[in-house]
């Protein structure tokens, strides 16, 4: 019985994937939330990264090496693509020298599709992206391929329930605004930016990953200390950074996994 | 805890607090090494004081260094600024069993096969001089000045990608800095963000 349940999932498995281009390292497809197209709705697509185990992809920040899987649009006139949506990543650290950011296992990174009045019910549409990204275990290899989806146009969309699940996790692991009640500062001495998070309640664990490439020192350990209203981080600064900075962009992942979006205003301590 | 353990723990923690507290800053003085390279002579930072040097992280099999070397970039650069009398160090900090360790015998032979002409390669496997100046990937480029102060500290260009054909349309820290530091200016963009692999040092 357990055999039989094996092969059929395995038969429903190959079915959906088998036009799907494969690489060493890492198996990419493109995916969409929706069955079918709908004129002036925006569609949610997914590149989907299913990794070798114990390989990585990057964050669109890599930290201190890789680079992020970028995408190249070839879609019918009138259709335009966003840029990707980032879920949370994770710290990748070895020695105290190199930290970097990324996705193992399994990501899936949302792009929203617009799609435009002219698209006519009937007709089909189909969305290509030439997609790059950087596989890395012990060594890094650049890989890409020319992913392609074709949707029906439709007057209503329906949810395609075969990548239900895989959208709904991703869309958990996207950063959400700041709770209206929290706030985000930071103050900035010689070598650290002390990031205070103001929430209304004690943050004991909390982890801050950096967007802009060369304000923090990445490996560098994180120092929290929990207040009765959220917490401050002490961050060190990078050594790439000579200039001051205005605001220190981020997210903050938190251990039940939500994570927030930062942009905390940086100014001097007041002695 | 016993006193083995306790003791591994302080020289963990200690051996990051000198690696972090190495790193070098634009501005500051560069720390001084001496290294061995692949023709097994040795090489001093304080021998070139009042020249320009250059130093460049190196792994032959990471494929962003691969983008420089196989299209003639990384050695056009190293004739370029050689031939104006700057010391070109290339430095290879993969440790032994990891991609980009090489003998020097192999390393010379590289040199030979791929027409380059560093003033010399600087074998790093304990990754020492690597830790010294925080060297994070390859390439990652460092600029000395002939005061011995460091100018700049990142990246080759503009262009953070292992495709050749971004070359062209790539602005090169490197040359973009040595052209304004020879000319007695300051260096405009000094601090980058370096890409490629992660150096591959001993764990």
């Amino acid at each position: 019985m357990r055999q039989i349940f094996v092969s059929l999932t395995l038969a429903a498995f190959s079915c959906a994937y088998a036009q799907q281009p494969s690489t060493a390292h890492a198996r990419v497809e493109l995916l969409s939330q929706q069955s079918s197209i709908t004129p002036e709705n925006n569609l949610l697509l997914g590149i989907h990264f299913v990794l070798e185990p114990g390989w990585h992809i990057y964050w669109t920040n890599p930290g201190d090496s890789g680079q992020p899987p970028s995408l190249k649009w070839q879609l019918p006139a009138g259709f335009s693509a966003e840029e990707i949506q980032w879920p949370h990543p994770e710290r990748m650290q070895k020695n105290a020298e190199l930290a970097d950011y990324g996705y193992h296992d399994e990501v899936l990174l949302p792009v929203t599709i617009h799609v435009p009045a002219s698209a006519r019910n009937g007709s089909s549409a189909p969305l290509v992206a030439d997609a790059k990204w950087l596989v890395c275990r012990e060594v890094c290899i650049p890989e890409h391929e020319r992913l392609q989806i074709t949707l029906p146009v439709a007057a209503r969309s329906k949810e395609n329930p075969a990548t239900a699940r895989l959208f709904l996790n991703a869309k958990k692991n996207l950063p959400k605004s700041l709770p209206q009640n929290w706030r985000a500062s930071a103050t900035s001495s010689k070598d650290d930016f002390v990031l205070k998070i103001i929430a209304g309640k004690r943050i004991t664990k909390a982890e801050f990953f950096p967007l802009e490439p060369n304000q923090i020192d990445n490996p560098a350990p994180q120092k929290l200390a929990a207040s009765a209203t959220g917490a401050t981080i002490t961050l060190k600064k990078s050594d790439q950074l000579l200039k001051p900075i205005t605001s220190l962009r981020g997210l903050l992942l938190l251990p039940d996994g939500t994570s927030y979006k930062i942009e905390a205003p940086v100014r001097k301590p007041i002695q | 805890m016993n006193k083995v353990n306790r003791f591994l723990l302080h020289a963990v923690v200690l051996l990051a607090l000198i690696a972090s507290a190495f790193a070098v800053k634009v501005g500051d003085p560069a720390p001084g090494f001496t290294s061995v390279d692949s023709n097994g002579k040795q090489q001093s930072l304080s021998n070139y004081k009042g020249k320009f040097v250059v130093l460049e992280w190196h792994n032959q099999g990471c494929p962003y260094t691969k983008k420089h070397y196989e299209s003639g970039n990384m050695q056009r650069l190293q004739k370029e600024w050689t031939a104006k009398g700057v010391v070109w160090l290339t430095v290879i900090s993969s440790a032994p069993g990891t991609q980009g360790f090489v003998t020097p015998t192999q390393e010379n032979d590289y040199l030979k096969t791929m027409n380059a002409s560093p003033t010399a390669v600087l074998m790093d496997p304990g990754g020492s001089l690597g830790h010294l100046y925080g060297a994070k990937t390859t390439p990652h480029m460092f600029i000395i000045d002939p005061n011995g102060t460091l100018i700049y500290n990142g990246a080759i260009d503009d262009h953070s990608s292992s495709d050749q054909s971004d070359i062209p349309n790539s602005k090169n820290y490197v040359s973009a800095a040595l052209t304004q530091a020879m000319a007695g200016k300051p260096v405009t963009e000094a601090a980058t963000r370096p890409y490629g692999c992660s150096v591959k040092y001993k764990d």
